[in-house]
């Protein structure tokens, strides 16, 4: 392996977005539970297949429970510097983003439904490029406000051209 | 303000509003039958006439544009009104088109594009359509009013100096038939031609009888004739395009003017201008023809509206490039795995259906899949050297550059000051061999322009060198790399 382009940004997430994560990989199983169930009630399988179905679905459980959130909290990192702000997200396909104060257009801050159950909120940095855009999610729902605030007001104070 | 009276004779003509009531009228026709002979289509037509002379007029009277000292405000709507209030200063070009009736009755048609960002594409601008020549050059002064005042002297004002950038030569329209979109012009053509031959009445169809396609010299005259076609096609489409196009600097704008029939006046600022692209084909690259476009930021149809060199020699699209963008200087090539993966990406595919067909040849003898796959992961060898040869990346002092891509391969060049970010991806095969793609996102053009496979210890080094020290927050420290 060699070294890697970039450097992991020096903070992450809130730990409660493992919990987070946890009840969506735990919705997403039931789901498909309750697709194995009905497979198993309506159709004629062989004995195989009726046997590995709840074998893979359990499995699919502990990854997606157990194993999915915790990398996943140890992959995405975030940090705000003097100059910029950026990311790293993604574990097999890795990506860093790094965005300078100066050309911030808008922050914005959303609260979904489940995230106002954990306490969270994702902070989105937006540029005049689409493909200039940094976004973190599953903040302390006060840290993002605060991150947000801090931006935007920099954001004003150096602004260039910002295109 | 109104537009001229005149522009509801165009508007007449060429059913502008009218057009949205053709699918009722001809219902209706459908419903009564068009079988009482010569009197019923007259009565139609007149008809017809009469709808759209009727909703030109009305469409004339209810349009109003007033350009106030701030902004520009456009009411409009025959039942519903819709009043457009367009501030000045997000103005960001404004373009003067003559089209061929337009010219006959003296008017012009002038397009604001009124970037809002947010907004659907056919609402980012502003038309005012039917206004005498005069009129419309001092609609488009006020517009850009704001651009003149920074200009200092009263003088240059009144007479801008004049700059010719690039003017076309009649001999590069030979260039079209390498090129696609000019081939697609005479193609788009016989598809409208044999529907329009399928919607006709059967009677009314020529008798061409069955030709037979097995006789080798018509066969070879049917494809001679095609390809004569589409030669002539995209000449004479080219030509309707781009005829007579000259690009001039006046003061801080660039005015492009262009087209046959249909002559374009387009306006852009310098000043929003953050880098050019120069793109050639396949087929261009045999004749080192390019094309070059500037990348203008909040720019509605860029890619028409950017146009620096429509098409031309390769040293004319690079000349007039360098005139605003700097020269990063030569590019440099990419490390050995880059070559390695794409002449892996290019080759996959054959050989993936080349295995598939070995398992075919012993289990059913169908060999032809086989040599198929062969002859495809052969081709994919030359594919493959070709995207690894166009691969190059350069950071100048004040500009970079990156280029890639074999059936197009497009080369941007960009100033520093255009970056507004940067991503660095790596998957995992790219991890293992040590290399990273670049992308740097750009508020103009496509929004972001990479360096494929650059090596994954350059990365940081060549985002740093071509934007600023800001991007050093990427570096990887010393002690963990």
């Amino acid at each position: 392996m060699h070294p890697d382009p970039a450097r992991a940004p020096a903070w992450s997430p809130s730990r409660n977005a493992i919990g987070l994560w946890a009840v969506q990989g735990a919705v997403g199983a039931l789901v498909l539970a309750a697709v194995v169930v009905a497979l198993e009630v309506l159709l004629p399988l062989p004995t195989w297949l009726a046997l590995l179905l709840p074998v893979l679905v359990v499995a699919e459980a502990v990854v997606a429970v157990g194993v999915a959130p915790r990398l996943r909290f140890r992959v995405h990192r975030w940090e705000v510097t003097d100059e910029a702000v950026g990311t790293r997200t993604g574990w097999l396909t890795r990506t860093w983003t790094l965005v300078p104060v100066s050309r911030i257009q808008t922050v914005d801050v959303t609260r979904g439904v489940v995230q106002q159950l954990f306490g969270l909120a994702s902070v989105a940095v937006l540029t005049a490029s689409s493909q200039g855009t940094v976004r973190i999610p599953h903040l302390d729902a006060d840290v993002a406000a605060r991150v947000a605030d801090d931006l935007a007001r920099r954001a004003e104070l150096v602004r260039d051209e910002a295109t | 303000m109104r537009t001229s009276w005149r522009i509801v004779l165009v508007h007449t003509i060429t059913f502008r509003q009218a057009r949205q009531w053709v699918p009722a009228v001809l219902a209706f026709g459908a419903f009564r039958g068009l079988t009482d002979g010569p009197l019923a289509v007259v009565l139609v037509v007149a008809l017809v006439t009469a709808i759209s002379l009727a909703s030109a007029v009305l469409g004339w009277w209810r349009f109003r544009y007033e350009p106030g000292p701030t902004a520009i405000v456009v009411t409009r709507g025959l039942l519903s009104r819709s009043v457009r209030t367009v501030p000045l200063d997000r103005v960001r070009g404004v373009e003067v088109e003559a089209p061929p009736l337009h010219r006959l009755l003296g008017l012009v048609r002038v397009r604001i594009d009124a970037a809002a960002g947010s907004v659907q594409a056919d609402e980012e601008e502003l038309v005012v359509d039917g206004l005498p020549p005069v009129e419309a050059d001092r609609l488009r002064a006020h517009l850009l009013v704001r651009r003149t005042v920074a200009v200092p002297g009263e003088g240059e004002q009144a007479a801008p100096a004049e700059e010719e950038f690039a003017r076309f030569d009649d001999r590069w329209l030979l260039y079209a038939p390498l090129v696609g979109s000019y081939l697609a012009v005479p193609l788009a053509a016989v598809g409208a031609l044999f529907r329009l031959v399928d919607e006709l009445p059967r009677r009314w169809r020529p008798d061409l009888g069955r030709p037979d396609l097995s006789d080798t010299a018509v066969l070879a005259g049917v494809l001679v004739a095609v390809a004569v076609l589409l030669v002539l096609g995209s000449v004479v489409g080219s030509a309707l395009v781009n005829w007579r196009f000259r690009l001039v600097r006046r003061g801080g704008s660039l005015v492009a003017v262009r087209g046959l029939l249909n002559r374009r006046h387009t306006e852009l600022e310098i000043d929003r201008i953050r880098g050019g692209t120069v793109t050639e084909g396949l087929g261009m690259r045999w004749v080192r023809a390019a094309r070059a476009t500037a990348l203008v930021t909040g720019l509605g149809d860029a890619a028409r509206r950017g146009q620096l060199l429509p098409l031309g020699p390769r040293a004319e699209a690079w000349a007039v490039t360098g005139r605003l963008v700097e020269d990063p200087g030569p590019l440099r090539p990419h490390p050995p795995a880059a070559r390695r993966r794409r002449l892996v990406r290019a080759v996959l595919p054959g050989a993936v259906v080349a295995v598939a067909g070995a398992v075919l040849t012993v289990t059913s003898g169908l060999w032809w899949l086989l040599v198929a796959g062969v002859v495809l992961a052969g081709l994919g060898v030359p594919v493959g050297l070709g995207r690894y040869a166009a691969l190059g990346h350069v950071a100048g002092p004040r500009t970079f550059s990156v280029r890639s891509g074999w059936l197009v391969r497009e080369q941007a060049v960009l100033q520093r000051r255009a970056v507004v970010g940067w991503q660095v991806q790596q998957s995992f095969f790219q991890r293992r061999q040590g290399v990273a793609t670049v992308v740097a996102a750009v508020g103009a053009g496509s929004g972001g322009y990479r360096a494929l496979d650059i090596g994954a210890a350059d990365a940081v080094p060549f985002a740093v060198a071509a934007s600023g020290r800001w991007a050093a927050a990427l570096s990887p420290e010393p002690e963990t790399g």
